[in-house]
């Protein structure tokens, strides 16, 4: 005869098996998780990091008078040909080097945008000139690659883009100690360009910024006005049903669709200039307008309704109870549904593409009606372009999305915990 | 009228403990009846013995008294109980003790067969004693009618006991005119005349506590003490209800 | 088969007003000098009617309590009073509920003056996450009867100490109130309630998440109350209704069933319904 207490005896390590494999499920699967999350931020951060430090290279150049037709003025300075200078230089530090494609090479060693760099040197200190004198200019991206031991030497120099002379010269400066990895500074201040060693991410950050404030702008209060309406104000009826359906569907309207929008509604009616942060807000926000609708409205159902009694029993109009009392408690969770819908605009590229964000600009815009473009856009063309120096680029642009969005995030949870009441 | 009376309660508990309770005050009336008809039947077969077994028996009455009170208290207190469960328990409780009052009346009935038998003393004569039980025979009816009335509530019969009551009062008055003609014939008789006209009276407090015990039944019912009113005022109440 | 009997007799009774489309409520339903009164009050829910023709006068300085089976309709009646239930959208109120001989149904009527002639106190403690101080003060500056700040200080110290409080929390007005015990919660919610003095307190079952010993505080205080104030209490406790009430009414399924001295109606109710519930005989 077998008790109660057998029957169950028997059962239980069937039970606890049972409960044990599921929590083993649960711990694979954010094993699982935590592995590839891990994997993506270890290579981009690996890939990205190196963004950090650029090469430079240390020349003789030649600022003698003659170079600036004799006389040393500000005019002279600024008309100068600085391309001219450092190609001399360079030629004079390899006088042996001959042929049309060997000076090519030769020249390639240093960036094409080093004599811009040069001259704005020398506009900002005009006493440099009059002299040869050693300057630490910006390397070519393939010796930057290089210099960071991404281009093996040992390869077939038919498979290299740096040739054997021009490691040969660069072992040169490296024997000299004029090779150099600096702190990356254009990196962080300038805006986009053909060269890998010039572009710089903070014309896309400017951009991202600016139309994350337009966005922000536009759709947090519309977006809020709106639930609070719908939620507490607004009669149940089948226009009220319609509208809340539809909102619903907009919130799975893929984003390109919002793109295609905004080309219509705002470039083609109202005549808004293309690849303007505005115009990317706009979009933005209509797209981020559902989400934000829909999370304040969850947000604003989930305040107790004793809080609403208690309320309207004390006599507070619908208004005043939904002001003074059901929006304080909802504003956490509608911070969260915000910063969601603006974390997701953030990350947003294709309804920008479509409204011409993709466009290539190399200045940073200083407002939201100058054209930009933004982190993702510009980490979308870095991955696009074939330059090995774009790789690491694209990679920071990450880290750098990435940066903002955490930082966006932690911005919100510390606002939420300073608003969070009990009750 | 209708009422919820057979209607159980939430508490099967509750209903097990009222039932409990209602069979030890039958049970108590029960033993009240017997009491005096012992009592007047050791009168009657001048038996001292069972006379004194009658008093000692009246023990039993006082402890079932106790145990109704306790059990009366324990509900109250565990179920605070209200409406008719309330005017019930109340009602009981006085009824418990009309009980245990009248089971008194029937022990002083055994105390006069010890008093007229076991001493030297002459005994009454039997024509006297006939009034005893005729009176005792007519209130031990009322009480048998009373307890009868407390298992169904039928307060016709509730009436009924009141109507009885009333007329025990004329009885009292023609055997106490009856007595006074014996006394006249022989004056011997005026020794055992005090006893018996305490008898009597014990008798009539024992149709005393009958006819109480059938007002607090009415007061189960409907809620109105009707201890101090005229029979005619309860039967309208009654008929109103 | 007894049991078959048994439920039987109570059907019938129910039936017996449930049925009937004409049934009176038992009981003096009227009081002299009434603060309230509500002639066939008919409520639906959509297309369901939850009380059906409720007549009954709630009386000055007086404690009505409302008792009856959950969904009977007491606490949906409770709240036409204050005309709480105009939040639910479904929800219609038809026939006469006065307020002081005024309807307060009536187009003229605005329900925030309402509400704050008609105060209630609710089930579950529900102060504001503010100050306790500020859940006093609530009402009081919402409706401007303060002048000025020593005058709000002294209506919220007047409102603590009628409602008990002001011994426990007068040295952490500026904490908030959602930090009190369950029965304190449920005194500050009664503070606030008296707080812009309401002529008719409503009270839904105040006492339901309290510990006895909080319930047996808010009782005392309810009978405090009645000095000055005229109170409706819903309470699903039989004893809490004979304990604080002067009157008593019985709901069942949606019709008013017996109004009665709350003496009568717990020691001799006169419809068997009544009695079935108040001795757990159904319910």
């Amino acid at each position: 005869m077998s008790t109660q207490r057998q029957i169950v005896e028997s059962t239980l390590a069937r039970r606890y098996a049972r409960e044990s494999r599921f929590q083993w499920y649960g711990r694979i699967s954010i094993l699982i998780g935590i592995l590839f999350l891990g994997f993506l931020l270890v290579t981009t951060f690996l890939n990205g990091y190196k963004v950090l430090l650029q090469t430079y290279i240390q020349l003789e150049v030649d600022l003698t008078p003659a170079q600036f037709g004799g006389e040393i003025t500000e005019e002279s300075i600024a008309g100068a040909n600085y391309d001219g200078i450092i190609k001399s230089s360079l030629r004079a530090e390899f006088p042996d080097v001959s042929g049309r494609k060997n000076r090519r090479a030769l020249y390639g060693l240093i960036s094409n945008g080093a004599k811009y760099d040069l001259r704005d040197m020398l506009i900002e200190n005009p006493a440099m000139a009059g002299d040869i004198r050693p300057i630490w200019l910006l390397a070519d991206d393939e010796v930057d690659v290089f210099m960071k031991g991404r281009i093996d030497r040992n390869q077939p120099e038919a498979n290299r883009r740096l040739k054997d002379n021009a490691i040969g010269w660069i072992d040169r400066f490296i024997e000299q100690g004029r090779v150099e990895k600096r702190f990356n500074v254009p990196f962080f201040t300038r805006g986009d360009s053909r060269e890998p060693e010039q572009a710089g991410i903070f014309g896309a950050i400017m951009g991202s910024f600016f139309t994350i404030m337009v966005c922000m702008l536009l759709a947090v209060p519309i977006g809020v006005a709106a639930a609070v309406y719908l939620q507490e104000l607004a009669p149940k009826n089948r226009i009220t049903d319609l509208i809340e359906v539809n909102i619903n569907n907009l919130a799975a309207v893929p984003s390109i669709i919002f793109g295609l929008l905004g080309l219509a509604i705002f470039l083609n009616v109202f005549g808004l200039p293309r690849s303007v942060p505005l115009v990317g807000g706009m979009v933005l926000s209509l797209m981020t307008l559902p989400t934000i609708i829909i999370s304040s409205r969850a947000a604003l159902a989930a305040v107790p309704p004793s809080i609403r009694e208690a309320a309207l029993g004390v006599g507070a109009s619908p208004i005043q109870t939904v002001l003074h009392h059901v929006l304080p408690l909802a504003m956490p969770g509608m911070l969260t549904g915000a910063i969601i819908g603006l974390a997701q605009a953030l990350g947003e590229t294709a309804p920008l593409l479509v409204i011409g964000m993709v466009a290539f600009i190399v200045d940073v815009p200083g407002g939201p009606m100058d054209p930009g473009t933004v982190l993702p856009v510009q980490i979308y063309l870095w991955s696009d372009s074939p330059e090995r120096a774009f790789v690491e680029r694209t990679s920071a642009a990450i880290l750098v999305l990435l940066a903002f969005l955490v930082a966006l995030n932690s911005f919100i949870v510390l606002l939420r915990r300073k608003l969070e009441r009990r009750w | 009228m209708t009422t919820i009376q057979g209607e159980g309660h939430i508490f099967t508990r509750f209903d097990d403990e009222m039932k409990q309770l209602h069979s030890t005050v039958v049970g108590m009336g029960v033993l009240a009846v017997k009491q005096l008809r012992d009592a007047v039947d050791t009168l009657r077969t001048e038996d001292t013995e069972k006379a004194h077994d009658v008093i000692s028996n009246d023990t039993k009455l006082n402890q079932l008294d106790i145990d109704a009170d306790e059990q009366i208290t324990t509900i109250i207190a565990k179920r605070a109980p209200v409406a008719k469960d309330l005017r019930e328990l109340i009602a009981v409780g006085k009824i418990v003790s009309e009980l245990e009052r009248a089971g008194d009346e029937a022990r002083k009935i055994a105390g006069l067969t010890i008093r007229f038998y076991e001493g030297t003393s002459r005994p009454p004569n039997e024509e006297i004693l006939r009034d005893i039980y005729t009176l005792a025979d007519y209130v031990s009816g009322m009480l048998e009618k009373s307890m009868s009335v407390f298992d169904d509530l039928d307060l016709n019969g509730a009436v009924e006991v009141l109507n009885m009551g009333l007329k025990l009062d004329d009885q009292l008055q023609s055997i106490l005119r009856h007595l006074s003609t014996f006394i006249m014939e022989d004056s011997r008789n005026v020794g055992n005349f005090v006893d018996i006209v305490l008898g009597i009276r014990a008798l009539e407090r024992f149709g005393g506590h009958a006819k109480n015990i059938a007002g607090h039944l009415v007061f189960i019912k409907f809620g109105f003490d009707v201890r101090h009113e005229g029979i005619d005022v309860i039967v309208k109440s009654i008929r109103e209800s | 088969m007894n049991e078959q009997v048994k439920s039987d007799s109570s059907n019938l009774l129910e039936r017996e007003v449930v049925d009937n489309p004409d049934f009176v409520t038992v009981g003096d339903i009227a009081v002299e000098n009434p603060a309230m009164t509500c002639r066939d009050v008919n409520v639906y829910y959509a297309d369901k009617q939850a009380i059906f023709d409720v007549s009954v006068d709630i009386g000055r300085n007086e404690v009505i309590a409302m008792i009856g089976p959950s969904g009977c309709g007491k606490s949906t009646f409770l709240r036409c009073l204050n005309r709480m239930n105009d939040t639910i959208e479904i929800c219609r109120v038809t026939g006469d509920i006065a307020l002081e001989g005024e309807d307060i149904y009536a187009r003229s009527m605005d329900v925030v003056l309402l509400r704050a002639r008609v105060g209630m106190v609710f089930q579950k403690p529900n102060p504001f996450p503010k100050s306790v101080y500020d859940n006093v003060a609530y009402g009081v500056r919402l409706h401007g009867l303060a002048r000025n700040k020593s005058e709000l200080d002294d209506i919220v110290e007047q409102s603590l100490k009628k409602a008990g409080l002001w011994n426990e929390v007068n040295d952490r007005l500026d904490k908030p109130g959602t930090g009190l015990s369950g029965g304190q919660q449920q005194r500050l919610c009664i503070a606030r309630a008296i707080a812009i003095s309401p002529e008719l307190i409503l009270m839904d079952e105040p006492c339901s998440a309290l510990d006895p010993i909080a319930t047996a505080r808010i009782e005392d205080l309810i009978d405090e109350l009645r000095q000055q104030y005229s109170i409706a209490i819903v309470t699903h406790s039989m004893q809490q209704a004979a304990r604080v009430s002067q009157r008593t009414a019985y709901f069942h399924l949606g019709k008013l069933v017996e109004v009665g001295p709350t003496n009568d109606i717990f020691t001799k109710p006169i419809h068997g319904l009544t009695e079935g519930y108040i001795t757990g005989r159904f319910g």
